[in-house]
């Protein structure tokens, strides 16, 4: 039952903010207008995705110093449910973006960095299928993702700070920062974080006896 | 310090003994940059150019460090960590692939400079942040030929895992080589240039850290 409860919050949590987050009462603003509800269902993904790459982080420096193998499947299971999550997070984007800027994909900072991180995972992907040695893969693959990682927050986390963006929360945009604000949505989008970290953990622990059934 | 110096020493010595690589990479060069000035390059607006020259930077950056394992065999290197120890050798090495792109980033500048016509309006700050772009592409690049050694000989496998990483280096500098062509201030770029600073140092020190693990079998 101990374990458990995370995952009924999950579920709640998630279902509280899909439903409530159409309810709500939202703050009017004019370009954005009822699209700014996608702060529950788009901004939750990539709150979830730096979840799981920064769980998947840690199992890396785990197994470096560990040498424990359970580490390292913990740690590729949380990077593929953080790809889920960035995949989703993409799509997500891209149909907010198409109605409200009129193009599904622009040259942007926050975008580009969340492409970059795409491609990073990918490419921690490829390198692990490029080794069969179970210990060699952990280790190298371990320090590809402890470096992939900072990179990612280097990337994602302080260069948008550096440069303007057409993106809500940059710049003078009319931008999420300034509803974080209002307490309406503030009430729904914690809730939506919260509980789709909760079933990110749920589907990568998952993955992870999968795994270790499969080993 | 004194276990650092002659390491650099000797792979220099190395890569100059080599000539045929270095001679191969010195014709690619050239060869690339006149290739680009057939094609109109001369005419080319700030954006292009700075775009060009930073494309034909990258690609010497991934020839060069895809043989910084190679041409040693990993005996080699394992024989220099006996006698150096792992820190000292990573370092030599990076110290070693950081000079080297510098040089080879300064001669395509050079290159360009000659044949499209001087675009840089402030040429202390567009070296600096050349400088600067060279030792974060040198420690990620040789980071990821020191992976991609310990993979079953995949030759592309380094440069797949190199150019997302190398994203926020490259950024970075060609936002600040843009801001020295159309002559930015100073006090404005200096932010720019401290990042790039502080970045290089931050990666070249999780480098150093994480170099010994992959080396321990």
């Amino acid at each position: 039952m101990k374990g458990r409860v995370y995952k009924f919050a999950g579920v709640a949590l998630v279902l509280y903010s899909l439903i409530y987050g159409l309810l709500t009462s939202i703050p009017e603003l004019p370009i954005i207008e009822q699209s700014i509800r996608n702060l529950f269902y788009h901004v939750s993904m990539w709150f979830t995705m730096v979840a799981m790459m920064a769980a998947s982080f840690g199992n890396a420096i785990g197994y470096l110093s560990k040498e424990n193998l359970q580490r390292d499947i913990r740690s590729v299971c949380q990077a593929e449910v953080g790809m889920l999550f960035a995949t989703l997070g993409l799509v997500t984007g891209m149909m907010w973006a198409k109605f409200t800027w009129g193009a599904w994909w622009t040259n942007d900072p926050k975008l580009n960095g969340s492409a970059i991180t795409v491609l990073i995972y990918l490419a921690y992907f490829v390198l692990r299928n490029a080794m069969d040695d179970e210990r060699k893969r952990a280790r190298i693959s371990a320090v590809y993702n402890i470096f992939a990682f900072v990179m990612m927050i280097v990337f994602i986390g302080i260069l948008p700070r550096m440069t303007d963006s057409l993106h809500p929360g940059n710049g003078g945009n009319p931008g999420f920062n300034s509803y974080d604000l209002d307490n309406r949505l503030r009430l729904v989008f914690y809730p939506a974080v919260l509980g789709w970290i909760f079933i990110g953990t749920w589907i990568a622990s998952l993955r992870y006896r999968l795994r270790k059934l499969q080993a | 310090m004194t276990q650092i110096l002659p390491l650099i020493k000797r792979f220099f010595q190395q890569e100059l003994r080599n000539s045929n690589a270095l001679f191969s990479l010195g014709l690619y060069l050239i060869g690339i940059t006149y290739l680009i000035y057939l094609l109109g390059g001369n005419n080319a607006a700030d954006n292009t150019w700075n775009t060009l020259l930073w494309v034909v930077v990258f690609f010497a950056a991934v020839t060069q460090s895809s043989r910084s394992f190679e041409l040693e065999s990993s005996d080699y290197f394992y024989y220099y960590q006996t006698v150096a120890g792992p820190g000292p050798t990573i370092i030599a090495k990076l110290l070693f692939n950081a000079s080297y792109m510098a040089v080879l980033a300064l001669t395509t500048w050079m290159l360009f400079t000659f044949f499209y016509g001087n675009s840089v309006y402030d040429p202390g700050v567009f070296a600096l942040g050349l400088l600067l772009g060279s030792i974060g592409f040198s420690v990620v690049l040789t980071l990821t030929n020191g992976i991609a050694s310990r993979t079953a000989g995949n030759a592309t496998l380094s440069t797949i895992l190199a150019i997302p990483l190398m994203f926020p280096v490259l950024k970075l500098t060609s936002t600040i080589n843009i801001q020295a062509m159309v002559g930015v201030s100073f006090e404005d770029v200096l932010p720019l240039l401290g990042a790039l600073g502080a970045l290089d140092i931050a990666i070249g020190l999780l480098a150093y850290l994480l170099f010994p693990y992959l080396w321990q079998d």
